[in-house]
Order: structure tokens, then C-alpha cells, then sequence
């Protein structure tokens, strides 16, 4: 007689036949029809009308059917609240048994049992239970506590479970240890401010002892809950690396990762030049190695965490490359793992080895690992310079197979290698051009139009080639279309002469015939780029490539600092946090790396050498209104806040639509393109700024102050999220536009010159500050002229410690002409007297906070020298306003 | 569905089921009340719609994660809503079904079936609240109350069903592993037979270059044991003496064995370990991982097989492959159930072949485009050959490279690659009545490569 039989009845009559048989007299029967009732419970029969007879087998003696009994309780007290009081007395009953195997048991199923009135009943013998004598009770109560914490946890606080629960992280019994701090881990996760688990170096050192001799499933608890604990100083994280190493060698992988996260994150304390932290690093390699033996799905998991530990402490595996290499019977999800793990480690000493390995890989079965093995030689070939060349060599190998996806994978790293050693490999671009018409992949396709355009000068046939292309323009995905643009653009403004009519059909096609905007855009960029000045066009289009990034791949620094403090769990496997993919994440708070510097705003540009749409760089221009807003001129500000935008700053997302601003094709502009303006200055080099470059100048128009910046692009990545502040400033300066704030930098204006500006540009990746000096005329006013009696009045007025005296040398201009300039710059000639053949001007201009700066410039015919007076009830901007007078004249 | 809270505690599970290869619900069991039984079939769908190149590891719907391992045919699946670890799952579903087989006696559908009311009792043991508390037999015995249920009497010449190591193994006309085939309760009713079997299984990787130089070499090895012994308090393993770990020794002359790392089972006792390479232990009844142990980078004696090729294209425009494989055992040693794999261009269409002795066959398999070649026993010291002309009308322009790397998949039994022996077994107290031990070896290939 076998328990198979049970999954076999389907009769009607059955509920009714266990009715009978659980009602027998005899206790084998009432035993089998139990069991009878679970199987059907099992396959999803409803079995609950049987509720009040199975409950009545309950009293009994024999344990075997007493566990049947509960274990159908569980199941179906729920939906039948009133009954399961029925079974209340029972519980109560067992809780007080001899046996504790009975009480455990009890005080088990009791937890399980979620119906709110059973909970008033079960706080009495939960109590006992917890202070019981037996462990195996108390553990079993330990957790109890947690079940009718998620049911009622009000009642387990008035009850005061939780301090039994906190003395039993002292028990002396391991498995009741674990258990409490199992229980109180998850209590404390849903109360997250509270003091539940208060970690200190007493409790810590309770957790290290029980952590030698409970299970290693209580092991796992214990490591996991001391995860979170920080240490106060470097000695009490390196005394606990010393007691928790040990568990790297268990058996158990679960253990061993909780011990690698556990030191992993205390590490972070120890200093680097301590011979503790050298040996804490050569002992988790092995482990870690040890860890790609174990059978499939353990390695994958494992590689996904290593991949992780890679990226953060590269030291600790760099002699293991070996164990990396890839078995033949590797599933092809581990052997992917494996080869981003080679790449992340290879380095000048062990490329030889892996160059030899990735060209074995490259000739395998599997389409998908030829694939990324194929990239792979490329991103060797980006990150180790001394073995480019062996790797171009082995590419243009894998390339003569004419298997048309390795080829079409080696076409797509060449261009990045390009890229990154301009002027060095070009001459294997004729091999590239024979595969042309093989190629069926847009991005494959793409690249090797890119490889075209920016070689055309070096082949004969570049118009025929990308002519070819152009049959089917319609059909081609967005990136080969927008390669195909830009290369012809290339082509065009490389070789004008015979090339005209290609790029007049290319830009049409883009323009007219194409219904998307981003293709269509671009296209109308090139064109009026083409037609209103070839020269700049060149140098937009044709200009310097940056150099792209030898990493790629690379988790972003404050993502990969929390995923390293979850090592071990799901989200180191998926590579996300666990606020994520964890429901009520409320509870789950962001974990740092103790130590850590990192700010949430403090990222790092992950750049890509894959994508080819990116080796445009992007171009923004804006401009931004300035207001003055202190100095007792509030009208001032108001007026230049409300004045109508002629150039609306705008600094949205420049890597999608960022090209629309480049020459401002908005329509209904002022400033004709290319005309009048200023050079712009480079205010902030893209080398400190992550690849953002930023150029500017400040102009006055209409009234209202601008600053115009030129925001470039040199990264990969698309930067967003721009936002701008200002320091606080001499002249009140600040961005009229709506902009974010951010905190502004500490005041620093002594030593600086008063015309200096601090600006902060922020924008997805970081911010940046600078400063640049504007001209301080910006701030002249247009009304700065004064009433001839008001100036006499104010001349006198101000002291004469107030007045400064300088010269202007070298300059040609008669007085009128003089005049005239300055008043441009809105400084107004107020009276001109000619006192023995030298001409007095008297001239006033007008800050914008409202400070007058008086004038008296002497000019002598025939003498270049001019000098000049300053009057000002503020002198400190004296020195400015001279400099400006010399600019201006002398311009 | 009640309130709960997200949790990062590791070890948090929130159902355990266990499903037959066609997605019959065998076992379910709920520890949190966080989602209904309907996610079963989600998991099913779920995982019978994976394709190939997609990692198994870990699925999720919604707030859901699946992780599963697959043991005699079944889906063992655990769900968790919280951040835990899948080390701790996967460990714990091999835990669960190496328990369920020590209890059962087998692992299949039928004897999960048969036993579905121990296996709820197991699992209530086991797990509590999502909690894992032991997976240990010893611990449980104490506890287990319902009696497996055999579906055949226990016969030790049952050689089916045997699992080694998680690799699929032809061991069956070699050793009697598969004798510990039944439940480890029975034993106390049983009484009169004892046995214990030590199985030290070693799987090698090795990668030999086109010019024949040993690019990579690792071993990893295990010992394993099953007892049987009602009485039994104590065993000692004797390792060889001259047993040595980690890289820094000095070696000697002679044969010292030597690996790298070296992990052990929690109840294994070492205090004779550093002085004469023994391992003291209280086998809990059932079947255990005693010790583990790997080797990389070196192998003690020259890898087994060696392949020299001549490929060429003749006037024809066929493929000639010639083969000698030569076997580097000692004469006494023999490899059985060799496959040699030999991947060949695209384009192949046919082969035809002439093989050095009736007993070996080999096969064009146009779905994987490889040659296999099998080779029933191959003793040691001796040499096979092999000329294989490949039909391939369209070739392409560069043949020579799509042929290779050729794969061996080998056995050796009785033998160990390191060299690891078990001098003796000691049992205390002396077993009363007759008991059986059984000690043996075997080593598998993993991972053997041989580059042309």
C-alpha cells in the first residue's frame, strides 16, 4: 500500500467517504483518510468542508497524525476563522505537553495560523514557549514571534516579545541565536528607524561566537545581520575579517558569500598599506575560484558576483584568468559571464594567454559567444595598448572565414579600434571594403559606413561605396540612415568637386522624405551648416574626435557600491538594487560601502565604445539671461527677469535633440549666424569636466545681459538633466532663467577680481564649477546718462580719496570717435570741453545695481597717451571700469 | 494576500514546490501566505518557455523570484519576495532533494509521490516561517515521524538511477554506487545490514594546444560517503600521508599527492588532519560530501589522452582527417566510454571512415557539424587511428580553421588523477555482525579540450 494510491480518488461520493473514514474508530484509518485529504488538498481539490472532522482527529496521542492534522489546519483555518477556535484549546493544550516536540510543534502551527483571533489566545503560551527549557522550543517560539509580528504587530509590542526576543541573542543555545536574530532582522526591517537590533561591539561579539557552532544555515543569519553592523574604527573591523575568514572555507556556497560580503564591506576600513588588508585579499580569491566547480547554476551566480568584485577590487582575482577560460560544456548564459569576466581582468601581463584563447572561442558553434567573443578581441585590443596590433591582426584572420556574422562582428570593434589609435591600422580598411556587400546587420552596416566617410580621402571609390548604400536609404534602419548622412557630409566636405550631387540626394532623402525627426533634423543641420559657412561646417563635422573610453560596461560607481553590500543576493545577480524589484521598498534602505565618498550625484560617465550613433559629438549652444537682482535695484532685475527671451535658454536633454539649438534654427532670431559676435573663450576644458566642455562670452543685447555658452559634448554618453547657479557675485548676477539650485559655493571674493563669476553647471553626471570674468560694460545700463547738473552736483560730492587716476596708451581715436565707442558700450558723453587743445570728456555710466561711476577722459591731440579719472562712491569697481575703457577704445 | 514588508534577510523563502517534468503539482507547501498556488503554473510556463542561451538561474513575476534546481527529473522551486540569496536557495533545494532521496530511498516522481505526507513533515522541519533551520538527517531523525515507502525491495543489484557528482556518469558496470539506493530509515528496522560506501570522484579540465603544450589543467575532486551503519558513533578516513595542500610546500621526491584548496564537511573533525591525514567524523546516515578539493594549473602525472592530426584537402576537394589518439595510462589502467568530438566545416555533408578496430564506431552529426567518435575501451599505453574524408562540396574559404578544438569525454575508473587514496576506514565502535565497505574510485572528464 503506497500514499500514491491517494492522489487517485475523484469519485463524487468522496468528500462523504472521508467524512466516514475520519470519523472511524480505528487510528490507522483516521490516519489514511488524513493523509487522503492532504493529497487532495495538494492537487488543489477543496477539501474544507471537511474542517470540523479532521479537527476532531486532533486529540491524539499519536504525532504522526497529529502533524497530518496541523498541517491541514494550516491550510484552512484561514478560510474558516469561526471553526479554528474550535482547535484553540488543543493548541493551548499541547503548548503545556511533555513533550517538546509537541510544544514545538504547537507553538508552530499556531504562528502559521493567520486569524486575528487566534492571536489572543496563542500570546500565553508564547510567552512560555520562549523562556521554555528546551531549545529546540524556544527556537521554534523565536520565531514564532516574527509570524505574529507580520499579523498583529501592536500585540508584540505591548506583549514586550521583543525584549524576550533581544535577550535571546545571548541564549546559549546557537540554533535559538540564530533564529532570534533571523527573527528580529526581518521585525527591524519593517520598523527601520527603530533600535530593534542594536549592534555593538557586546552583541557583535555574542554573534561571532555563536556564528562557530550554530548550522550553517544559521551561519548565513548570523554573517548577514553582522553585514550591516560598522565598525567603529579600522582595529574592530580587522579583529572581526579575523573571525569571520574562517567561513570562507565551508562547504556551504551561501555561507561563503555571506562571509565575502561581510569582508568586502569592512574592508573598505582597513587601511591599504596594513599587511592585514594583503592577506585578506589573497584569501578571497580561493574561495571565489572554488566557487566555479560547483555545478551550473551556482557558477552562474557566482560569475555574476564576481563580475561584480572584479569591477571593485580587480587585485583580488587578477592571477586567477585562468578559471575564467571557458569549458567546451559551459551552458552559453556562463559562458558569457566568463568572457566579460577575461576582459575585466586582462591586463599587458596575461593578454598573450587570453588573445589566444578569445581566437579559439571565435571559431566555436554557438552564434552567440562567437559573437561576443569577436568583441571581445576588440575591447582587448582598446584596453591593452601593446596588443592592438595582434589583435587587429587576429580580427582581419577571423575576417578572411567569411563567416558572415564574424565578420560583421570584427567590422564593428575595427571602427572602435580606429577610433582609439587614430592613424594606425588604417590599412586594413581595403580588406574591410571587400566584405561590403555581406554585411546585413545595421550595425555592421553602420560602422563600416562610418569607416568610410571618416577614410574617404583615402578611398578612391568612397563615392561609389556610399552610393551604393544610398538605393535603399528607406530601407535602412535609423542608425545606418543617420551614418550614412553624416559619412556623405564627410565625403562631401572632403572631396567637394565630384561629390555634390551625393550629398544633395542624401539630404534631400533626409529632409523631405523621411518622416523622422531625428534623421530629418540632422539633416537640416548639415544643410544650413553647408550653406551658410562651409568652413565652420568642416570644422563641426570634421573635427577631432575624443578618444573613447578603454572601460566600458562599467557599473556606475554608486550603484556598484550598493550591489557590493548585497553580494550574495538577488540583486547581484540581476545587477539592480533591490529597491528595484522588492515590493514596499520603503524598508529597504540604500546600502553604502562604510567609508564611502560617494554621493548620489557623484557619477561617473560610463562611456561606451560600442554605439556607433555617438561618434557625432553633440553641440549645444544656449544662452541665458542674466538679471541683477541685488544693490538696491530690484526693478532692474524684475525688468530683465520678465524681458522677452530672444535666445530661451535651454538646456534640455542635448544628446537626443541637442542639435536644434546648434544654429538656433528656431526662426524669428536676432542675431544673424556667425555675425557680430564675440569669440567665445573655453571656460571650462572638457579634461576636467567628463568630457562636457563649456565656451563662453558674455554680450549685452537689447538691453538685457547674456551670457552665451557652448556646451560640447566630448563624452559618449547623452548628458541630461542640466542645471546652472551662480556663486553669489559683486554685481548680484543670476540666472534669469527657471533653473534648478544648487548649493552655491562658499564666498570667495577677496581675492578675486570683482568682474570674476563662479558658475556651476550641473547635468547628469556631475557638476561642474568654473569661473570666467565678463566684461564688466555688460553691466552699463542704458540709462546711465546723467543730468549735466546732477553730475557737476554728484562730481563734488563724492570725496576725492574716492577718485583714481589712469592712463590709456597707444590709442588713435580723436575724442568723437572715442566718444561714439564708448557710448556703444553705454557709456554716455555727458559735456565736452576743449581746455588748450586737449578735450575734456565728461562721461557716466550706470551699474546694474545702481552704482554711478563718473568720468573725466582727457584727450590731447596728437599724444596716443590718454588718462583718465574715475569717480565712484564705490572705487573698488574703478579698476574694472578702466580695463573696460581700454578694451573698448582699443578694440 | 496579507501585508508584508520587504525583506533583505538572505534566507528568506516564501513557498517551496516541487514539480514533475510535465508540471504536475507534486508538492506545495506555503511558509508566508504571500502569494497563492497559482504562481505553480506561472513557474512552469516560465520555465519550459526558456530558451537555450538564457540563464535558468533566476526568474521573477512581479515581486516573485523563481529559483529552482532540477534533481531526478523534478523542478525543485523556491520562491522568496525579499532580497535573498540564491546561494542559499540552490543550496538548499540540493539540500532538500539530497534528504528527500536519503529518505525516500530514490528521487523520482513516483517516490516523491508515494511519500508526499514525509515530505511535508520534512519540509516543516526544515524550513519555518521561510527560515531555513537544518537540512542536517542526523538533527531530523529526531523529529521525522512517518515511515518511507519503498516502491520495490532495496537489491543491490539495482544499478540504475546513479547521479555522481551532477554529472551524468556510465559508471553502472563499474562500482555499486547505486546499491545506497534506498531510504536510510530502513536501516534501523533493518538492522542486520550495514554498509558504507567512500566514493572519491575527481572530474578533470584540460586544454591542450595546437602544438601540444598543456595550456590548462584542473582538477576537482570530492569525497563522498553513504552510510548505513545503525551503530556507528565514529569513522576515521585515512587519506595518503604524504597528502599535502596549497602551493607553498616543498615536495619531495616520491609521489606526494597535493592539491590546492581543500574544504570539508561542517561535522568533520580535524585534529589528526595536520598530523596524519586523517578525517575523524560521525556520519549522519544518509549521503554526505565529506570533503572537497581542487587542483589547478598542474596535473601529477601527463594528461591522459593525446591527439596528433594531419588535416589536408585533397585533389578532390575532400577533407581528410587522420588521427592517431594515443592513450598516456599506465598499461593496467584503461579509459572506457571515450567520445571523441571533432567539430568540422560548415558545408560538411558526409563522412566516410576507417577506424582501427571493429569495436569503435563514429557518426557525422549534422546538427552539431562535428564527427563523433566512440572508443568502448581504450586501454592505457596503446594507440587508435582514424582516417575520416569528409564530403564537402561547398566549403568555405577557410576550412582548416573551422575544424577543432576536438573534445574528449572519458571515464578512468579506478583511479584518481592526484593520486588521492583512502589508506584505511576505521569504524568505532567495532561494527557487530557482518558489514559491508565499499571504497572507489573514479575520475571523469569535464572539460577536455585538444586544439588543432
Amino acid at each position: 500500500m503506497t500514499d500514491s494510491k491517494y492522489f487517485t480518488t475523484t469519485k463524487k461520493g468522496e468528500i462523504f467517504e472521508l467524512k466516514a473514514e475520519l470519523n472511524s474508530d480505528k487510528k490507522e484509518k483516521k490516519k489514511e483518510a488524513v493523509k487522503k485529504v492532504i493529497a487532495s488538498m495538494t492537487v488543489g481539490k477543496d477539501v474544507s468542508a471537511l474542517f470540523p472532522d479532521v479537527v476532531n482527529c486532533m486529540q491524539t496521542d499519536n504525532l504522526e497524525l497529529k502533524k497530518l492534522v496541523y498541517l491541514y489546519l494550516m491550510n484552512y483555518a484561514k478560510s474558516q476563522p469561526d471553526m479554528a477556535i474550535m482547535a484553540v484549546n488543543t493548541f493551548v493544550k499541547d503548548c503545556e505537553d511533555p513533550n517538546p516536540l509537541i510544544r514545538a510543534l504547537a507553538v508552530r502551527t499556531m504562528g502559521c495560523i493567520r486569524v486575528d483571533k487566534i492571536t489572543e489566545y496563542l500570546c500565553e503560551p508564547l510567552r512560555k514557549c520562549l523562556k521554555d527549557e528546551d531549545p529546540y522550543v524556544r527556537k521554534t517560539a523565536a520565531v514564532c514571534v516574527a509570524k505574529l509580528h507580520d499579523i498583529n504587530a501592536q500585540l508584540v509590542e505591548d506583549q514586550g516579545f521583543l525584549d524576550t526576543l533581544k535577550d535571546l541573542i545571548s541564549d546559549s543555545n546557537p540554533m535559538v541565536v540564530a533564529n532570534a536574530v533571523a527573527a528580529l532582522s526581518e521585525i527591524a526591517e519593517s520598523h527601520p528607524n527603530s533600535n530593534l537590533l542594536d549592534l555593538n561591539p557586546q552583541t557583535i561579539n555574542k554573534l561571532l561566537t555563536a556564528l562557530n557552532e550554530c548550522t550553517e544555515w544559521g551561519q548565513i543569519f548570523i554573517l548577514d545581520c553582522l553585514a550591516n553592523y560598522t565598525p567603529r574604527d579600522d582595529r574592530e573591523s580587522q579583529s572581526i575579517c579575523e573571525r569571520v575568514t574562517p567561513r570562507l572555507s565551508h562547504a556551504n556556497s551561501a555561507v561563503v558569500l555571506s562571509a565575502v560580503k561581510v569582508l568586502m564591506k569592512f574592508m573598505e576600513m582597513l587601511p591599504k598599506d596594513l599587511d592585514y588588508y594583503g592577506t585578506l585579499l589573497k584569501k578571497l580569491a580561493p574561495p571565489l575560484v572554488t566557487l566555479l566547480s560547483a555545478e551550473p547554476e551556482l557558477q552562474y551566480v557566482a560569475l555574476r558576483n564576481i563580475n561584480l568584485i572584479v569591477q571593485r577590487r580587480p587585485e583580488i582575482l587578477k592571477h586567477e584568468m585562468k578559471v575564467f577560460f571557458v569549458k567546451y560544456n559551459d551552458p552559453i548564459y556562463v559562458k558569457l559571464e566568463k568572457l566579460d569576466i577575461m576582459i575585466r581582468l586582462a591586463s599587458q601581463a596575461n593578454i598573450a594567454q587570453v588573445l589566444a584563447e578569445l581566437k579559439e572561442y571565435a571559431t566555436e558553434v554557438d552564434v552567440d559567444f562567437v559573437r561576443k567573443a569577436v568583441r571581445a578581441i576588440g575591447r582587448c585590443a582598446i584596453k591593452v595598448e601593446q596588443s592592438a596590433e595582434r589583435c587587429v591582426s587576429t580580427l582581419l584572420d577571423l575576417i578572411q572565414t567569411k563567416v558572415n556574422y564574424v565578420v560583421q562582428e570584427a567590422i564593428v570593434v575595427i571602427k572602435d579600434i580606429f577610433r582609439k589609435y587614430p592613424n594606425k591600422y588604417e590599412s586594413v580598411i581595403a580588406t574591410l571594403c571587400e566584405n561590403l556587400d555581406s554585411l546585413d546587420e545595421p550595425e555592421a552596416r553602420a560602422a563600416m559606413i562610418w569607416i568610410v566617410g571618416e577614410y574617404a580621402e583615402r578611398i578612391d571609390n568612397a563615392d561609389e561605396l556610399l552610393e551604393s548604400f544610398l538605393e535603399g536609404f528607406h530601407d535602412e534602419s535609423t542608425q545606418v540612415q543617420l551614418q550614412l548622412l553624416t559619412a556623405i557630409v564627410k565625403l562631401f566636405l572632403k572631396k567637394p568637386t565630384e561629390t555634390q550631387e551625393l550629398v544633395q540626394q542624401v539630404l534631400s532623402l533626409a529632409t523631405q522624405d523621411s518622416d523622422n525627426p531625428d534623421l530629418r533634423d540632422r539633416g537640416y543641420i548639415y544643410w544650413r551648416l553647408l550653406s551658410t559657412d562651409p568652413v565652420a561646417a568642416k570644422e563641426v563635422v570634421l573635427a577631432e574626435k575624443p578618444l573613447i573610453s578603454e572601460e566600458t560596461d562599467l557599473i556606475e560607481p554608486t550603484l556598484l557600491e550598493e550591489l557590493i553590500c548585497h553580494i550574495g543576493t538577488l540583486a547581484s545577480v540581476y545587477h539592480k538594487p533591490p529597491s528595484a524589484f522588492v515590493e514596499g521598498s520603503r524598508g529597504v534602505q540604500h546600502k553604502r560601502l562604510p567609508g564611502s565618498t560617494l554621493t548620489p550625484s557623484h557619477r561617473r560617465p560610463v562611456l561606451s565604445a560600442l554605439p556607433v550613433d555617438n561618434l557625432f559629438f553633440f553641440v549645444c549652444s544656449s544662452t541665458i539671461q542674466l538679471g541683477g537682482d541685488i544693490g538696491g535695484n530690484p526693478a532692474m532685475g524684475a525688468a530683465f527677469g520678465a524681458a522677452p527671451a530672444t535666445m530661451p535658454a535651454s538646456f534640455n536633454a542635448p544628446g537626443s535633440g541637442g542639435l536644434d539649438d546648434l544654429f538656433d534654427l528656431g526662426g524669428g532670431v536676432g542675431m544673424p549666424m556667425g555675425a557680430l559676435n564675440p569669440p567665445k573663450a573655453v571656460w571650462l576644458p572638457a579634461m576636467k569636466a567628463k568630457g562636457l566642455e563649456i565656451s563662453g562670452v558674455f554680450v549685452r543685447r537689447a538691453g538685457v545681459i547674456q551670457m552665451e555658452m557652448t556646451l560640447t559634448n566630448k563624452a559618449m554618453s547623452v548628458m541630461t538633466d542640466f542645471a546652472i547657479q551662480f556663486n553669489r557675485n559683486s554685481f548680484g548676477l543670476a540666472p534669469a532663467g527657471p533653473l534648478q539650485i544648487l548649493t552655491p559655493l562658499s564666498p570667495n571674493q577677496s581675492i578675486e577680481p570683482l568682474n570674476n563669476l563662479q558658475v556651476a553647471v550641473k547635468n547628469n553626471i556631475d557638476v561642474f564649477y568654473f569661473s570666467c570674468q565678463y566684461p564688466i560694460s555688460m553691466l552699463f545700463v542704458e540709462d546711465g546718462k546723467m543730468e549735466r547738473q546732477v553730475f557737476l552736483a554728484t562730481w563734488k560730492d563724492i570725496p576725492n580719496d574716492n577718485e583714481s587716476q589712469f592712463q590709456i596708451k597707444d590709442c588713435h581715436l580723436n575724442s568723437d570717435a572715442a566718444s561714439n565707442k564708448l557710448q556703444s558700450s553705454n557709456i554716455f558723453t555727458i559735456a565736452k570741453r576743449t581746455v588748450e587743445g586737449q578735450d575734456m570728456l565728461y562721461q557716466s555710466m550706470k551699474l546694474t545695481n545702481g552704482i554711478w561711476v563718473l568720468a573725466e577722459l582727457r584727450v590731447q591731440a596728437g599724444n596716443p597717451n590718454y588718462t583718465i579719472s574715475l569717480k565712484c562712491r564705490a572705487p573698488e569697481v574703478s579698476q574694472c571700469v578702466f580695463q573696460n575703457y581700454e578694451a573698448v577704445l582699443k578694440n | 494576500m496579507t501585508k508584508h514588508f520587504a525583506s533583505t534577510i538572505a534566507a528568506m523563502i516564501s513557498q517551496v514546490f516541487i514539480l514533475s517534468s510535465q508540471g504536475d503539482h507534486l508538492i506545495y507547501k506555503d511558509f508566508r501566505g504571500e502569494a497563492g498556488s497559482d504562481v505553480v503554473g506561472v513557474f512552469y510556463e516560465k520555465v519550459t518557455a526558456l530558451t537555450g542561451d538564457q540563464p535558468p538561474v533566476v526568474m521573477n513575476h512581479g515581486d516573485l523570484h523563481f529559483v529552482h534546481v532540477r534533481q531526478g527529473g523534478l523542478y525543485w522551486v523556491a520562491t522568496t519576495t525579499a532580497d535573498s540569496s540564491p546561494f542559499t536557495l540552490i543550496e538548499f533545494l540540493n539540500r532538500l532533494a539530497a534528504l528527500v532521496k536519503d529518505y525516500c530511498g530514490s528521487l523520482c516522481e513516483k517516490s516523491v509521490q508515494m511519500n508526499f505526507a514525509l515530505i511535508y513533515e520534512l519540509l516543516d522541519e526544515v524550513v519555518d516561517y521561510g527560515y531555513i533551520q537544518t537540512t542536517s538527517s542526523d538533527v531530523l531523525k529526531n523529529f521525522i515521524q512517518t515511515e518511507a515507502v519503498c516502491s520495490k525491495p532495496f537489491s543491490l543489484f539495482d544499478l540504475s538511477n546513479v547521479g555522481l557528482f551532477g554529472a551524468e556518469t556510465q559508471q553502472s558496470k563499474v562500482a555499486p554506487s547505486s546499491a545506497a539506493t534506498r531510504p536510510v530509515q530502513s536501516s534501523r528496522e533493518q538492522g542486520g545490514k550495514s554498509e558504507i560506501f567512500v566514493d572519491v570522484i575527481e572530474r578533470m579540465s584540460v586544454v591542450i594546444g595546437s602544438n601540444g603544450v598543456v595550456m590548462k589543467a584542473d582538477v576537482e575532486g570530492e569525497i563522498r560517503v553513504k552510510c548505513f551503519m545503525p551503530s556507528c558513533s565514529e569513522m576515521r578516513i585515512g587519506l595518503n600521508e604524504e597528502f599535502s595542500i596549497g602551493k607553498s610546500q616543498i615536495r619531495g621526491y616520491g609521489a606526494a599527492v597535493r592539491v590546492d584548496e581543500c574544504s570539508f564537511h561542517q561535522a568533520v573533525r580535524l585534529d589528526e588532519f595536520s598530523s596524519s591525514r586523517i578525517l575523524r567524523l560521525c556520519p549522519s546516515p544518509g549521503e554526505q560530501t565529506v570533503m572537497q578539493y581542487q587542483l589547478s594549473d598542474e596535473l601529477p602525472s601527463a594528461p591522459p589522452f593525446r591527439l596528433y592530426p594531419t588535416i589536408e584537402r585533397d585533389s578532390g576537394g575532400r577533407l581528410l582527417m587522420y588521427l592517431k589518439l594515443r592513450c598516456d595510462l599506465l598499461p593496467r589502467s584503461a579509459a572506457i566510454n571515450v567520445c571523441v568530438t571533432i567539430p568540422v566545416p560548415r558545408g560538411s555533408v558526409s563522412v566516410s571512415q576507417e577506424l582501427s578496430s571493429p569495436d569503435q564506431s563514429a557518426e557525422l552529426k549534422l546538427q552539431s557539424r562535428a564527427i563523433e567518435w566512440r572508443i568502448p575501451r581504450f586501454p592505457g599505453g596503446t594507440q587508435l587511428s582514424a582516417l575520416f574524408k569528409l564530403e564537402a562540396p561547398a566549403l568555405g574559404p577557410a576550412p582548416l580553421m573551422e575544424v577543432g578544438p576536438v573534445v574528449l569525454a572519458f571515464e578512468l575508473p579506478h583511479l584518481t588523477v592526484t593520486g588521492l587514496q583512502i589508506r584505511f576506514l576505521r569504524l568505532s565502535p567495532v561494527q557487530p555482525g557482518p558489514s559491508q565497505r565499499w571504497i572507489r574510485y573514479v575520475t571523469h572528464s569535464d572539460s577536455y579540450v585538444i586544439r588543432v
